[in-house]
Parts: structure tokens; C-alpha cells; sequence
């Protein structure tokens, strides 16, 4: 998949944040009527100063009215009062458009865009073929669901609204210093680039040594986790001490690359207040001798100085909106690489289902790979008459899973077709052809839900006839009833509270429930321990009667079980046949099957017990 | 201006939390407006000093931080005050001198006061991370103490969390939460006495409103913590379902389960929406009350102060003094507050970290233990009883001995007590009661790490730690030149599948043993326990977890590994068992049937009717297997 570039990207977040336009309207207008009222209120202060000392000394200016407004011929007090009430309401307002631009915000935000995006994320993600997962770790999955959303949000509220709200106060905020007087303004902001300039330095120094620093903690983190992980290890090779120097050597890094980063952070602060500080000086010194010169209000020199405050805070915040575009670029890339993958299985323009599905299943040259030009499995053929059922056996990575996992078109095959009675899987309709066939894995996941929700999991509205039916067949019936609310019962995270055998009948009632006519058993008794895969073993056998079965196996006990068998090595098959025609061969087959054989003096002892017995 | 100053005052506060939120790349903006309560105690001054305790070795820095922290808590104040003083006096009275004067000595003041906050600054981070650096290595090394009866108690996950996220929050109780409350407070204390001299009456209007204040402020932080909780909660759900739809995917699409699934998280996410609302919309109370607030006093102070100064009770210089000195008072309230929950929050981590520094090993090694001398590798075990937790033992009364270079097999069900019998040999648990002798020497009275340089083990999760091949095999017996480790891997006859790898030895390995395949792994570590040369050896299910193909190689290795130790091995194959000298049955911790396989062959009991069952099971035709 082709990376977005910024301009791509940005594109799209745009188009994105366009279907909440209204919404985005609103809120920016909120701010317009509050910032109003803010500077406003703060004008009405500087106002009330103004009013009081032309009353108590006679030379200063007359108090500035705004917007050619006269004054009641009050008194003095009553024009206090007047203001001093005007600034309530004002706050009043201000309030109570505070709560409804929050409310708005969060609207749009809260209940909009974060699970619109998120709802969408999710149904693309389970869609998906699975090559993403298989490229991608689960946390990072997980992820682009929950925090990269939550970035994209940001890229509404943090960038797009907080950048408009922060030109338009800065626009404000000019105009009114402007207004009140033009060389002080400009003398004024004349350190301002210099703070701009020196928070973006300052981020652009930092950030790289931050992540390095994150990395060494990472490692500190790694060393510690691992050194826990492998307690048994260190502890039996006695290791305890170079443990704790490895760690340590960690510890200390991260510590002596902070030092570097203190001392440039603690000047950072520092330096920029200072700034602000001369950008006050200045004011008192200049707009000082404008007062004195009565150019200027005292009461208008006050509302400067808050002005100037705010004006500075706005341009520091600047430095955060553009922090915040660039993460939220990154958290959309990975929202849009979701939203944009292609969907590699998709159902077919004009699929079929037919009505009888014998379940005749047909290899033919098929060649199937992850990445390019690296084959794991090379031009397989074969042919499984419906009903039969076949065992694969192979080394781990040999490609037996990948097998199973392209008769439900979790993959498609690269090369070649397979057929379900005759008909190419990709021309049937997907989830047809999903719903009939049974899957269980090595280790199957059960859900946290109970008992017959996970057997009816792939038929929610499954009766509970159906569901004790494919139980039973499953040979699952006895333990389930069993256990303390029996069908109700709500399994724990990961089903702990069932053995190994129990869980894997579990999957196979599952798996039987909707009657498919092909079954898949990846390796079903591996994750067993010895004492509980003949249950499981029994409840295969009762499974795989009259379905096409496909079970890859380790084990001499599961494998004997099969019509035939396809040894695969190395993604091509090197053997083929029944059980006996295999030992013959003297093969791959034959040196695991005497693995686990019992050897000639045992049997003959046996024998002469068996005799006895 | 009240709340802008007031929100400056903050900041510059919290500038190098800020600095670093940005730099580290996190949004300063999604926290939340009000920082909830934490699930809280009241504070515990028994956990705060023992916080301290860990600042004694950094006496000087923390005590210069402690001085200056004094100093800028007068600073602050003498700032505002200044400004104030600069606008009231010669600014109103038209004296250009007087203001430049007056400017300057703004400027020096607030030039000082920045220089001051430097060091204030860079003495705070280098004394948090010191303690935090301590912390960690403090934990650590406790860790490492634990027996292994710990580990199996708790997750990794949750020990990460002690030397990260639990230390951090230590970290901010140590370098902000006790120096910044100083400094507010001060401030408070300057300011209200600032304004107690200029006018008592209006600074009783102050003091009056700072309790509401405050008692807003707490109010708020209860209800937001409530919705906090149910917002986490709502979360979890959401994160749960995420984290199993993920984990299920191949589940989900096989059992065609999407638009289903995709309903169900759908109903998740807009529950969860609800409750983000709430905490909005409380906080879109909370915030501008705190605003409105300030414009009251603002209120109250034009026109009560403005009568009294057209009365003449008060000169104007002062009302100017209350509009500057009132914000930088009111300022401090809300950083306060935050900062008791931060102390909190602190508290609540360190007592995590505390917990874990606390817990003491079930057991040591007793003082006066003896290293133990090179072994000729008899194990003993007299009426050894064991149990994992009290009154529920694994092992009962266990007798037997293994002769030097013997072959033990234990033979059982799971949970039957196998890996509890070499568990008690590696001395990573203790028995309750019995002797285990090694040599003739009770295992109780020698040092660990004396007994674990003479053994090596191999168990089924194969544990290898990030680096490269040839340093896990090194591991175990750090001195071994590179060609020793070779000589190892050629004395097992695996080194070719080690040379297959990319870069042979020098193969670098990923977190918990990524980029190898099982059956390397196991290799490696069949290596890594052949160079150790140890005198008694341990496979736990060694080969168990490899794949029938595989291990038809491994068994080979495995033999030669064997020759000439004591060894016990736990495998679940009947057919790993027949060449081992001594056979031992368990059931459920005792020892039914002992002897060799031919012998309990010929027994006729539980041994023998479990090889028959095997055979049975795996029917291969003895005709055509036989030689």
C-alpha cells in the first residue's frame, strides 16, 4: 500500500471534518459571541478605573465610552454601579454561553465524530483479510480503534477549531490594542515573534531528545520485563547479579539522557517568561509616558496590559496547534491505512449458493503466499471425496494452517483455484460458504459469554434444542451440565476454568452447530495434555461422520484416524497415501510415527501382560 | 484580565510539565479540564516521608531546591505587586522618571526571579529523577530476590507498571507536588498580607470568597471523578470487546459474525460516548463558574471599592493593587487543588511501590548455608512434602534416590507433581517438610547460586532474552570462548541448524525469542544447557512444544546431552521414557509405581496399562517397524 503524503492526508482529514460543517459552525460561532464578551467585560474594568479617577482628579482625560456611546447623566456611583453591573452581566453570559459552546463541542466530538469513526473503523477491520493482523501486532490493531481516533478528533478540535478561535482572538486582540493605540501595539508585540520562534526551537530541540529518551526507557522497560519473564532462567543459571547490572546499565542511561534535556528545559520556561515580562516593561515604560502625556487613558492601559497577556498566551498555544497537526497526521494515517485497505476476499459480483452442497472439495495447482515471490505453499493438487476425511501432517511452518485457511477464503490463493463441487470458492457467495463449514483451531478462543452463547456463536438464534444437539455430539453435554449454571454459564476471559479438552469439545460443538458439510480441524489436540485428548479425540470422531473433514495433526492418534494422509514439507507434498502405504515409504511420516511408536521389546512384553491379564 | 493572569500564573507553574507534554508529543489538551479524584485515602504523612526518605542522598540538591522554592513563593507575589505599584504610582502620576525607574526595577526584579526559576526548575527534575532511577533499581533488585513461588503469583504487565507508570507518579510527588504547593501558598500568604495592608475591609471580601472557592473546586472534582469512573468503566467494556474481536478475528469471519459483532460494539462505543458527554458537560459547568467567580469579585470590587475611593477611604493606588494582587491570590487556588490530587495520586503509587519493596521472600537462603563443592550429582529425596499454598499439597512423603548419572523420568497426569519434583531440585521452592540431599548435603544448607552453577535446565517455554544467539548460550557460563560455545553445539551435532540461521551465532534475537522458530529455540537452549555442563540436569516437557518432525532431530541431541548426568526429565511421550534408569509414576503427588520401563512393563499396573494404551493408540503395524 502506497504511503499518503502530508498534502493526501490532509486532504482527507479535511473532507473528513467538512461532513461536520453545521456542527463546526456552531461552535466557532460561540466563540465569536464569547471572545466578545470577554474583551468586553475586560474593557468595562479598565472603564471603571477611568470613571473613578477623572471624578477623583480633576486634569486626567474623560473616560472613553466605547462605540460613541454617552453616558447617563449619573453620578459617579451610579455610573460605578452601572458598570459594575454590566461586567455581570457580561460574566453571566458569558457563562451560560461557555456551558452551551462545551455542550456543542462535545456533541459534535463526543457523540459524532469519535464513534462515527470508530464504529466505522471497527466494521472495516473485521472485514479485513487476514494479512492485515498478520502484519500488524494486536496492540497496534487495537490502537487505530481507540487512540488514533481519538487523533484524528484532534485534528477537529485541536487544530481546525483551536487554529480558527486563536487567528480570530488574535485578529481581536489586535484590533483592539490597534485601536487604542498604533505605536504602542506594535512596540509592544515586537518580542512576540521571538517567543514564536523560541517555543518552536525549543520543540524542535527537545522532541528528538525526548525520543530518544523514550527509546532508552523502552529498553529499561524490555530488560525489566524480559529479566522477569526469564526469572526461571537467571535464577537456575545463577545470573542474578548480571541481571541486575544489565538493568541497571539501562536504569542509568535514561537517567544521565535526561540530565542533558533538564537543563535545556529548565531554561526554556525561564527564558520565554522572561520575554513576556520585557513585553510588560515595554508597555509600562511606553504606554507610562503616554498616560503621562495624557495620550491615554490609565484605565486603557490596564485593559492593555490584560490584552497583551492574552495576545501572548494565543501565540505561545500556537506552537501546540501545529504539535497537534503533526500527531494527528500520524494517528490518521493509521486510521486511513484501516479505512483504505483494500479488501483483498471479496464476495463475488454474481455468487452463487447452491442449495445441496455435497461437499467435494478439489486442490487444483494451487500456490499461495503472504509476501511475494516467497511461496508457502507450491502448487498443491489433490482431490477429498465428500465425506472423507484427510490429515495433513507437517513441521511447524511447513504450510498446513495456510491450507486450512484458504477453504473459508481467509486467503485467496496466488496461483491455481480449489473448487467446492465443482465451483470455484471465489465465484460462491462468502459467507455461504463460510457458514458451511466447521472450523476449530489449536487453541480455540472462547468468548466471555456464556456456555451457549459461544456454541451458538456463529447462529445467534440458535434454539437451545440446537445448541444441547451439537453438545452432545460433541461429547461437551455431561460437563456442561455440570457446571454451575450450566448452559449459562458465563465462561472467564480465556475459558481458564475449563481444562484444555473441555474447551476444545466446546470449539467442536461450535463448530457443529450450523451442520456444515466440510469440517477443519487445525492440529485440535496439541494445546491437550495426554490425559484429555482421547476425550477430544471422541468428540472428533463423532464430528467428522458425513462431513468432508480436513484435520492437520501431530499426533499418531488423531492421524491414524484419517481416510488418507498428505505429508507437506516446505509448502510442496512429498507424501501421499493411507497410514500403511506411508510406513512403508520409510519417509518424512515414517521417522515421526516411530517417534512415538512403541519399540518391538515393549510390545512383546505387553503382549505376554495381555495374555496374563 | 483576572482570568488570564490567573491562568498564566498556572502555567508558569506547570511550564516544564507542558514543555515536556509537548515535546514528548502528547496532547496537553485531552486531559481533562479537572483532574478527577483518585480512589482516594486521606494523605498518609507515614508514606509522604518515606517518599522523602529517598531524597537523603541528594540532601544539598533538595535543600537548595527547598530555599528557592521559599524565594520565588515571595517572587511571585513581589511581581504583581510591582506591576501594580509601577502603574498606581508614577504611571498615574504622569512621572516619566519615576516609571523608568520604576521599569527598571520591574525588569531586574522579574530578570532575578526567572533566573531564580532555572535553577528552581532544573533542581526539581534532577531530583525526581534521581529518586525515580533509585526506585527502580531499588525494585528491581528486590525482585530478583523473590523466590520463584512470586512470580508465579503475579503478571509481568503488573510489575512493569511498578518501575513505569507507578514510579512516575512518585516522580511528580517528589519534584512538583510538595515544592509547588509551597510556592502557592506563599504566594497566597505575600499577597493577602499585601492586600491586608492596602485595605483590610476589601481583602475580608477576599478571604471570605476563597473558601467558596475551594469548596467548589472539591465539589466538582467529587462529581468528576464519578463520571470519571463510569467513563473508565464504559472504556473498559469497549476496550475488552476491541481486544477480543481482535485476538477472535479469524472466529468472527469464519463464523460470519461481522454485522453482528459490528452492532454490539457500535451500542459499546455510544455508551461510551454518553458518559464522555457527562464529564463535558460537567466540566462545561465547572469551568466557567470558575470564571464567573472572578468577574463577581471584579464586580464587587468596582463598585464597592469605587464608593470607598470616591469617598476617599482609599486611594485609587490601592483599588489598582486589589485588581492585580486579587488574581495572583485567587491564582493559586485551583493549582492547589490539583496539586492535592496529585499528592494523592503520588501516594497511592508509591504505596503500590512500597507493597511490592515490602513483600518479603517466603524464603532465603538460611545464613549460614555453605557453598556447595563440585557434586558427583546423587539426588536424595526423604519424606519430602510440598505445597505451593498452604493446605493444599502437591506432594506427599516422596522417597527415592538417583545414583550420579542416572536418568530419572517422571511419569504422570498433569498436575500429578512432575514439575514440582525438579522444582524442589533446582531449589526454586522449599519443601515444607523431608530432606532433599544433594551429595549426601541437605539442599537447605547450601547456597543457591553454589547449586545452580552445577545445573542447567530445559523447560518447554524456552526462554530466551533479546540479543544474539551466541549471547543466550553464553549465559550460561559467561567466561566460554566463542569456539567453547561452538564445541558445544557440535558435541549436541545441532550446530548446522544453528549456522542455517542468517547470521549463525551472531543472529540477533527479538523480544521473548521472536524471529526463531520453536524448534531453534529449543536448539539454543539445548546449547546454552550443554555449556553450562552441568552436573544434574533438568528437562521439563523440553521437547513438548515442538512439532513431531522436529523432534525426531532434537531427540538425538537430546541423548548426548544426557550422557553422563544425573538428569530428570518430565515428558509427555512414553517413548522419551524407555531408556531412563529410573521410572517414576505419580498420582496426584505420590509415587505409585518406581522402577525402569522394563521393569514396570513386567509390574502389570498403572505404568504398563498407560504404555497400552499409547501403543493401542498409535497401532503403526509392528510388523513394519520392526529392525
Amino acid at each position: 500500500m502506497s504511503e499518503l503524503t502530508h498534502t493526501q492526508l490532509l486532504r482527507r482529514l479535511l473532507s473528513l471534518s467538512w461532513r461536520y460543517w453545521r456542527q463546526c459552525l456552531a461552535v466557532f460561532g460561540y466563540q465569536v459571541v464569547l471572545l466578545a464578551l470577554g474583551v468586553s467585560g475586560l474593557g468595562l474594568s479598565g472603564l471603571a478605573i477611568d470613571v473613578i479617577r477623572h471624578a477623583l482628579e480633576g486634569g486626567t482625560p474623560a473616560p472613553r465610552w466605547p462605540l460613541g456611546f454617552t453616558p447617563p447623566p449619573w453620578t459617579t456611583p451610579g455610573l460605578l454601579g452601572l458598570l459594575g453591573g454590566l461586567v455581570l452581566v457580561a460574566a453571566l453570559a458569558r457563562a451560560l454561553l461557555n456551558y452551551r459552546y462545551s455542550v456543542a463541542a462535545g456533541e459534535l466530538l463526543q457523540m459524532r465524530l469519535v464513534p462515527e469513526l470508530r464504529t466505522g473503523v471497527f466494521d472495516k477491520l473485521q472485514r479485513l483479510s487476514f494479512r492485515f493482523f498478520d502484519q500488524n501486532a494486536s496492540g497496534s490493531i487495537f490502537n487505530r480503534v481507540t487512540g488514533d481516533v481519538q487523533s484524528v478528533r484532534s485534528f477537529v478540535d485541536g487544530v481546525l477549531l483551536q487554529g480558527a478561535i486563536m487567528l480570530l482572538s488574535l485578529a481581536v486582540y489586535l484590533s483592539y490594542m490597534l485601536r487604542t493605540h498604533v505605536l504602542l501595539t506594535l512596540s509592544c508585540l515586537a518580542l512576540t515573534p521571538l517567543l514564536w520562534l523560541f517555543t518552536n526551537l525549543f520543540a524542535r530541540w527537545v522532541a528528538p531528545a525526548y525520543r530518544k529518551n523514550r527509546e532508552l526507557a523502552d529498553r529499561m522497560v524490555l530488560a525489566m520485563s524480559e529479566g522477569v519473564s526469564g526469572i526461571q532462567v537467571t535464577k537456575v543459571f545463577g545470573r542474578e547479579q548480571a541481571e541486575l547490572a544489565r538493568f541497571e546499565a539501562h536504569n542509568a542511561l535514561v537517567r544521565d539522557q535526561q540530565r542533558a534535556i533538564f537543563v535545556k528545559v529548565s531554561r526554556f520556561g525561564p527564558t520565554i517568561d522572561f520575554i513576556s515580562q520585557l513585553n510588560i516593561g515595554v508597555l509600562l515604560l511606553y504606554g507610562g509616558s503616554l498616560v503621562a502625556r495624557q495620550a491615554m487613558t490609565l484605565g486603557d492601559l490596564i485593559v492593555f496590559a490584560g490584552l497583551l497577556q492574552q495576545f501572548s498566551a494565543q501565540v505561545s498555544s500556537m506552537a501546540g496547534i501545529v504539535n497537534t497537526l503533526q500527531q494527528s497526521l500520524t494517528g490518521a494515517r493509521r486510521v486511513f491505512e484501516v479505512l483504505d485497505a483494500p479488501l483483498e476476499v471479496e464476495d463475488p459480483k454474481q455468487p452463487r449458493a447452491p442449495t445441496e452442497l455435497r461437499g467435494h472439495l478439489r486442490f487444483e495447482h494451487v500456490e499461495f503466499g503472504y509476501a511475494k515471490d516467497q511461496p508457502v505453499l507450491t502448487d498443491l493438487s489433490f482431490d477429498i471425496e465428500p465425506g472423507a476425511c484427510v490429515a495433513v501432517l507437517g513441521a511447524t511452518g511447513s504450510g498446513k494452517s495456510t491450507l486450512l485457511s484458504l477453504i473459508p477464503r481467509f486467503y485467496d490463493p496466488t496461483r491455481g483455484r480449489i473448487l467446492l463441487d465443482g465451483v470455484d470458492l471465489k465465484d460462491l457467495a462468502l459467507d455461504y460458504l463460510r457458514r458451511n463449514i466447521g472450523l476449530v483451531f489449536q487453541e480455540s478462543l472462547l468468548f466471555h459469554s456464556s456456555v451457549a452463547q459461544n456454541i451458538a456463536f456463529g447462529n445467534p438464534e440458535a434454539s437451545r434444542e440446537q445448541i444441547e444437539h451439537a453438545a452432545r455430539v460433541a461429547g461437551a453435554h455431561e460437563f456442561v451440565q455440570q457446571l454451575p449454571q450450566g448452559y449459562d454459564t458465563v465462561l472467564e476471559e480465556g475459558a481458564v476454568n475449563l481444562s484444555g479438552g473441555q474447551r476444545q469439545r466446546l470449539a467442536i460443538a461450535r463448530a457443529l452447530l450450523l451442520e456444515p458439510k466440510i469440517l477443519l480441524l487445525d492440529d485440535p489436540t496439541t494445546a491437550v495434555d495426554a490425559q484429555t485428548e482421547h476425550e477430544v479425540l471422541e468428540a472428533m470422531d463423532a464430528a467428522i461422520e458425513g462431513r468432508t473433514t480436513i484435520v492437520v495433526a501431530n499426533r499418531l492418534s488423531t492421524l491414524r484416524r484419517a481416510d488418507w494422509i498428505l505429508v507437506i514439507d516446505d509448502g510442496r507434498i512429498v507424501e501421499r497415501g493411507t497410514h500403511a502405504e506411508l510406513l512403508k515409504n520409510h519417509g518424512i511420516y515414517y521417522r515421526a510415527a516411530s517417534l512415538q511408536a512403541a519399540d518391538q521389546d515393549s510390545i512383546v512384553l505387553l503382549e505376554a501382560l495381555g495374555r496374563r491379564l | 484580565m483576572s482570568e488570564r493572569a490567573r491562568a498564566g500564573a498556572r502555567e508558569r507553574e506547570s511550564e516544564e510539565g507542558r514543555a515536556r507534554d509537548r515535546a514528548r508529543g502528547r496532547r496537553t489538551a485531552e486531559r481533562l479540564p479537572i483532574a478527577p479524584e483518585a480512589d482516594q485515602k486521606p494523605l498518609d504523612f507515614a508514606i509522604v516521608k518515606r517518599i522523602f526518605s529517598y531524597t537523603k542522598p541528594y540532601r544539598r540538591l533538595r535543600n537548595g531546591l527547598f530555599g528557592l522554592v521559599v524565594l520565588r513563593s515571595i517572587q511571585l507575589p513581589l511581581v504583581t505587586w510591582a506591576t501594580a505599584k509601577v502603574i498606581s504610582g508614577p504611571v498615574a502620576n504622569h512621572d516619566v522618571r519615576g516609571t523608568a525607574f520604576g521599569v527598571a526595577g520591574y525588569l531586574a526584579l522579574t530578570g532575578f526571579t526567572s533566573f531564580c526559576f532555572v535553577y528552581r526548575q532544573r533542581f526539581a527534575l534532577l531530583l525526581g529523577e534521581a529518586v525515580v532511577h533509585d526506585l527502580r533499581l531499588q525494585v528491581y533488585e528486590h525482585l530478583l530476590r523473590l523466590p520463584m513461588s512470586f512470580f508465579k503469583k503475579v503478571q509481568v504487565g503488573k510489575l512493569i507498571g511498578r518501575i513505569t507508570s507507578d514510579v512516575d507518579v512518585v516522580r511528580v510527588g517528589v519534584q512538583d507536588v510538595a515544592f509547588i504547593s509551597i510556592v502557592q501558598i506563599g504566594s497566597m500568604l505575600v499577597s493577602a498580607a499585601l492586600m491586608l495592608y492596602y485595605d483590610w475591609k476589601l481583602c475580608l471580601v477576599v478571604l471570605i470568597m476563597a473558601p467558596v472557592l475551594w469548596t467548589l473546586l472539591r465539589h466538582f472534582r467529587r462529581l468528576a471523578s464519578a463520571a470519571y469512573r463510569a467513563q473508565q468503566e464504559s472504556f473498559s467494556r469497549v476496550a475488552a470487546t476491541l481486544a477480543e474481536s481482535v485476538s477472535g478475528i479469524r472466529e468472527i469471519q469464519g463464523f460470519v459474525r461481522q454485522e453482528l459483532n459490528g452492532g454490539l460494539f457500535e451500542q459499546l462505543i455510544y455508551d461510551h460516548s454518553r458518559y464522555n458527554m457527562v464529564s463535558a458537560k460537567q466540566s462545561a459547568i465547572f469551568l466557567p463558574m470558575l470564571e464567573l467567580n472572578g468577574q463577581l469579585f471584579l464586580a464587587i470590587l468596582l463598585v464597592v471599592g469605587g464608593y470607598q475611593a470616591l469617598g476617599g477611604e482609599v486611594p485609587l493606588q490601592s483599588l489598582i493593587q486589589f485588581l492585580f494582587l486579587s488574581t495572583a491570590f485567587f491564582g493559586a487556588i485551583s493549582p492547589l487543588g490539583n496539586q492535592y490530587n496529585q499528592a494523592l495520586t503520588a501516594m497511592a503509587g508509591a504505596e503500590r511501590v512500597f507493597d511490592l519493596l515490602d513483600t518479603q521472600p517466603d524464603w532465603q537462603d538460611a545464613p549460614d548455608a555453605q557453598d556447595l563443592p563440585v557434586i558427583a550429582g546423587r539426588v536424595e529425596f526423604s519424606h519430602v512434602s510440598f505445597a505451593y499454598e498452604p493446605g493444599r499439597p502437591v506432594l506427599h512423603d516422596l522417597e527415592f534416590t538417583a545414583l550420579p548419572g542416572q536418568t530419572v523420568a517422571l511419569v504422570g497426569f498433569t498436575g500429578s507433581g512432575k514439575s514440582s519434583i525438579v522444582n524442589l531440585v533446582a531449589k526454586l521452592y522449599l519443601a515444607q517438610s523431608g530432606q532433599i540431599l544433594i551429595d549426601g548435603q541437605e539442599i537447605k544448607s547450601v547456597t543457591s547460586s553454589s547449586l545452580h552453577r552445577q545445573i542447567a535446565s530445559v523447560t518447554q517455554d524456552n526462554f530466551l532474552f533479546a540479543g544474539s544467539v551466541l549471547e543466550n548460550i553464553r549465559l550460561a557460563r559467561p567466561s566460554a570462548s566463542d569456539e567453547e560455545v561452538r564445541a558445544a553445539a557440535v558435541a549436541l551435532d545441532i550446530n548446522d541448524v544453528i549456522d542455517d540461521l542468517p547470521q549463525g551465532f551472531a543472529t540477533e534475537i527479538g523480544e521473548k525469542g521472536a524471529g526463531l522458530s520453536l524448534g531453534q529455540r529449543q536448539v539454543v537452549c539445548f546449547v546454552r544447557a550443554m555449556l553450562a555442563d552441568p552436573r544434574i540436569l533438568i528437562l521439563d516437557e523440553a521437547t513438548s512444544s515442538v512439532d513431531t518432525v522436529t523432534e525426531s532431530r532434537l531427540q538425538h541431541a537430546l541423548m548426548k546431552l544426557l550422557r553422563g548426568r544425573t538428569s530428570f526429565v518430565v515428558a509427555h511421550r512414553l517413548s522419551t521414557i524407555r531408556h531412563a534408569d529410573l521410572v517414576l509414576v505419580l498420582d496426584q503427588g505420590r509415587i505409585v509405581e518406581s522402577g525402569n520401563h522394563r521393569e514396570l512393563l513386567a509390574l502389570g499396573g498403572r505404568y504398563a496399562r498407560m504404555y497400552q494404551q499409547f501403543v493401542s493408540s498409535t497401532d503403526l503395524g509392528v510388523a513394519t517397524l520392526g529392525k
